[in-house]
C-alpha cells in the first residue's frame, strides 16, 4: 500500500471545511481500544482501520439558543447537515487517496447502542472534551454535531484537547459559591432530573447520569414514546379510548418526529442552553 | 385527564365546535382560531382543546375517504394526461 | 449591494427560485399570539422567505400519479434558508433561525409559511386550497427564516395571482374554474369581476388526498388493526398495500409531504415553465 502524499491530512481537512464542517480532526483508530467496548471500535467496523476522521458542525445557531419557542430546536435539532459532510469525506478519501473509507452510520446499531461513539471520536480527534452535562464541547464553538469516517488511510492523528471547555470560569465561580453549576441546577439528578456531579481540582466529575430519563427528554416524541402508546393502546379494552390514544396529540407528534427527522434529532437542550461553554465565542448584535 | 388520553365523553361533546373554529374548514382571508382562543371561547383549558383538535382532525373522515382519494388521483391524472399529452389511450375507464 | 440584496442573493444562489422579506410587525394583524415571529425569536425584526420549485416539468407529465406522490418535494427552499441563516449569523453577526414550520400539534405548525410568503410579496392565496401562487412561477414551496437583522421589507402583492384571466373567463362562461371543477370535494368558490369573491377549503378531506400515505393513514390503519378481533383479517390489514405504503412513507419522509397535485395540475399560473421538449 502506497503511503499518503505529503500534506494529505491538511488537504483532507481543507476539503472537509470547504464541504461545510466547522471543525475537522483525526483520531488514531487504535486509541479507541482502551475506551470503547468491543464491537464499537473502528476495527470492528472496518478491518484494518488506521484513522478516524471526525467532523463537527451544523450546531444550533446563536438565534436557535435565543429562541423562546421550544419547537425551534425540537424540530430543527438534527445532525443531517453534518452527516452529508461525513458522507462526502468518505467518498473523497477513497477517490482522492485510494484508501478504504467507511462513513459511520448515525443512529443506533441496536437498542440505544451506536455503531461507534461519535462523542468519543470527537474527543480522541482533539475536537472537544466531555462536559459535566455529557455532550462533548469544542473550546471555540461549544456544542456541535459530529460525523465520522473510519479509514485505512494513515492520516496524522491530532492530540486530545488539553484544556477542556468545561468547567467554564463562570461555572467554577458558581460551584465555589453554591456547590452547583448551571447544568446541574437545571437538571438535578436528585430532584427529577438526569445529572449529578461535582467540580474537583478544577475538573468536572459526573457522579450520576440517568440515561433512561434523559432519553425521555432528548427523544420525547420518538420511537420509545411510540412504543409506549402502542402498548397502552393494545392493553386498552375501550375502543373509544384507543382512538384517543392513537389520534391524540402525543402520538401524532411522535409520528411527525419519526417521519421528518432524518436519523438523529434532539428534543432537549436545557443543560446546554444554560451552559456558558456551549454556545461558541462569536459575539452577536 | 392524563397527558396521553382524552376523555372520550369530553371529545364527543366538543369535537364539532372545535373543528368549526379551527383551521380545518377554511374560508379565504378568515383565519381559524388558535387553541388558546378556542379554549377561551368554550371555557376549556388549552391543552384539552389541543387534544380534542388533534383527535378530531384525524377522526373527521373515515378510511373510506382515503380509498376515494386513491381512486380520485388515479383517474384525475389519467384524464389530464389523455387530454394534455394527446393520448386518448390513457383515458381511464 | 444593500444588505437585503446580499441576503437574497445568497438565497437564490443556494437554490431558491424567489426570495422576499416581511417585517415582523406585518404578522400582528392576522396571526394569533404565540405564532408570530417575535414570539419565536426575541428581538426579531425581519422574516426572509424562500420559495423553491415543486416537481419538475417531466414529473407533471407522468400519467402515474404515484410518481409525484413520492417526488413532489426536494426541500431546496430549506437549503436556501440555511444558507441565508449561516450568512446572517456568520457574516452579519445577527441572530437568524430557520422558522419552525413542521406541524407540532396535529396539523398546526408554530408558524405559517403560507402567510409569510404572502406578506413577503411572493404570492397570493388561490381558489385551489388557498395555495399561495406566485404570479410568475405558480406553485412554489416556502420556507422562512427569522432574524434580528433589519432588512428592507417587500410589500404584499397588489394584484392577486388568482384567478388567472383564463380562469376568470371560464368562470364567467360556465360558472367554474379548472381547479374547482377537478376537485369539488375539497374546494368551492366564486369569482366576480375577475377577483375571488369567496372560497372555502376542506382541509381534512384534502389531507386524505395530499397525504394519502402518511402519518394520518398510519394512525387510521393502526386503529382499525387494533380493533380487529379476527387474527386472519388483522394479518391481511397489517400486510395490505395501503398499510405498507403508509409505513414506507414514514420511513422515507419525502413520500408523505405532498401527494395530490390535481388542483395545481390544471392551474394555468406558471404553466409556461412546464412546457419543455
Amino acid at each position: 500500500m502506497a503511503d499518503l502524499p505529503s500534506g494529505a491530512t491538511t488537504q483532507l481537512k481543507t476539503f472537509a471545511l470547504k464541504s461545510g464542517a466547522t471543525v475537522c480532526g483525526v483520531a488514531d483508530a487504535a486509541a479507541f481500544n482502551a475506551r470503547a467496548p468491543e464491537k464499537q471500535r473502528p476495527d470492528d467496523l472496518l478491518p484494518g482501520a488506521r484513522s478516524v476522521v471526525v467532523v463537527g458542525g451544523a450546531q444550533p445557531r446563536e438565534g436557535d439558543w435565543a429562541a423562546t419557542s421550544p419547537w425551534v430546536m425540537q424540530t430543527m435539532g438534527t445532525t443531517e447537515r453534518i452527516q452529508g459532510v461525513g458522507r462526502r469525506l468518505a467518498q473523497y478519501i477513497e477517490s482522492e487517496f485510494g484508501y478504504y473509507a467507511l462513513y459511520v452510520p448515525p443512529g443506533t446499531a441496536s437498542g440505544d447502542t451506536p455503531f461507534l461513539s461519535l462523542m468519543l471520536a470527537a474527543e480522541l480527534a482533539g475536537l472537544g472534551s466531555k462536559s459535566l452535562a455529557g455532550p462533548v464541547l469544542n473550546r471555540d464553538h461549544g456544542f456541535m454535531y459530529w460525523s465520522a469516517v473510519i479509514t485505512t488511510a494513515p492520516f496524522e492523528a491530532d492530540a486530545a484537547e488539553e484544556n477542556p471547555a468545561c468547567p467554564a470560569p463562570a461555572c467554577r465561580e458558581m460551584w465555589d459559591r453554591d456547590r452547583t453549576t448551571p447544568c446541574l441546577a437545571t437538571c438535578p439528578g436528585d430532584n427529577g432530573g438526569c445529572l449529578s456531579g461535582k467540580l474537583e481540582n478544577g475538573r468536572a466529575v459526573r457522579t450520576f447520569y440517568d440515561a433512561a430519563r434523559c432519553n425521555t427528554r432528548v427523544h420525547t416524541h420518538w420511537v420509545g414514546g411510540f412504543q409506549k402508546v402502542l402498548e397502552e393502546t393494545l392493553n386498552e379494552p375501550d375502543r373509544d379510548k384507543r382512538k384517543m390514544l392513537l389520534y391524540g396529540d402525543f402520538f401524532t407528534r411522535s409520528l411527525w418526529a419519526i417521519t421528518y427527522s432524518s436519523t438523529n434529532i434532539a428534543q432537549c437542550f436545557e443543560c446546554m442552553r444554560v451552559c456558558p461553554a456551549a454556545h461558541g465565542l462569536k459575539e452577536m448584535k | 385527564m392524563s397527558v396521553f388520553k382524552l376523555d372520550p365523553e369530553v371529545y364527543k361533546r366538543y369535537k364539532d365546535e372545535v373543528l368549526k373554529l379551527c383551521n380545518s374548514f377554511q374560508k379565504i382571508d378568515q383565519p381559524g382560531l388558535s387553541d388558546k382562543q378556542i379554549a377561551e371561547r368554550l371555557g376549556l383549558d388549552e391543552r384539552t382543546v389541543t387534544e380534542i383538535r388533534c383527535v378530531a382532525e384525524r377522526d373527521c373522515y373515515s378510511l373510506d375517504e382515503w380509498e376515494k382519494a386513491i381512486e380520485f388521483k388515479r383517474k384525475a391524472t389519467l384524464e389530464w394526461s389523455a387530454l394534455a399529452l394527446k393520448r386518448p389511450d390513457l383515458k381511464p375507464e | 449591494m444593500t444588505l437585503t440584496e446580499q441576503v437574497k442573493a445568497v438565497g437564490r444562489k443556494a437554490g431558491a427560485r424567489v426570495v422576499g422579506v416581511a417585517a415582523v410587525e406585518a404578522f400582528r394583524e392576522k396571526v394569533p399570539e404565540g405564532y408570530r415571529p417575535e414570539d419565536i425569536l426575541p428581538g426579531a425584526r425581519s422574516v426572509v422567505v424562500a420559495g423553491g420549485d415543486g416537481p419538475t416539468a417531466g414529473a407533471w407529465r407522468s400519467p402515474d400519479n404515484r410518481v409525484m406522490e413520492i417526488t413532489g418535494y426536494d426541500l431546496r427552499e430549506n437549503v436556501a434558508v440555511h444558507a441565508m441563516c449561516d450568512f446572517i449569523e456568520g457574516t452579519l453577526s445577527h441572530h437568524a433561525i430557520q422558522a419552525p414550520s413542521l406541524p407540532v400539534h396535529g396539523h398546526e405548525p408554530p408558524m405559517s409559511m403560507m402567510h409569510a410568503a404572502e406578506l413577503a410579496g411572493l404570492g397570493t392565496r388561490s381558489l385551489a386550497a388557498h395555495i399561495i401562487l406566485n404570479p410568475e412561477y405558480g406553485l412554489l414551496y416556502y420556507a422562512a427564516l427569522i432574524t434580528t437583522l433589519q432588512l428592507e421589507p417587500d410589500q404584499p402583492l397588489a394584484e392577486p395571482a388568482c384567478p388567472h384571466p383564463g380562469c376568470a373567463a371560464m368562470y364567467k362562461r360556465i360558472g367554474t374554474t379548472p381547479c374547482l371543477r377537478v376537485c369539488p370535494a375539497c374546494l368551492s368558490g366564486t369569482v366576480q369581476d375577475g377577483r375571488i369573491q369567496q372560497s372555502t377549503y376542506d382541509r381534512e378531506k384534502c389531507h386524505s388526498r395530499a397525504q394519502t400515505y402518511g402519518i394520518g393513514s398510519f394512525q387510521k390503519g393502526l386503529l382499525q388493526i387494533v380493533n380487529e378481533d379476527d387474527p386472519a383479517r388483522r394479518r391481511t390489514m397489517i400486510h395490505s398495500d395501503f398499510f405498507t405504503k403508509s409505513i414506507q412513507s414514514l420511513g422515507f419522509f419525502r413520500d408523505s409531504i405532498a401527494q395530490c397535485f390535481e388542483c395545481m395540475r390544471v392551474c394555468p399560473v406558471g404553466r409556461k415553465y412546464r412546457k419543455l421538449q
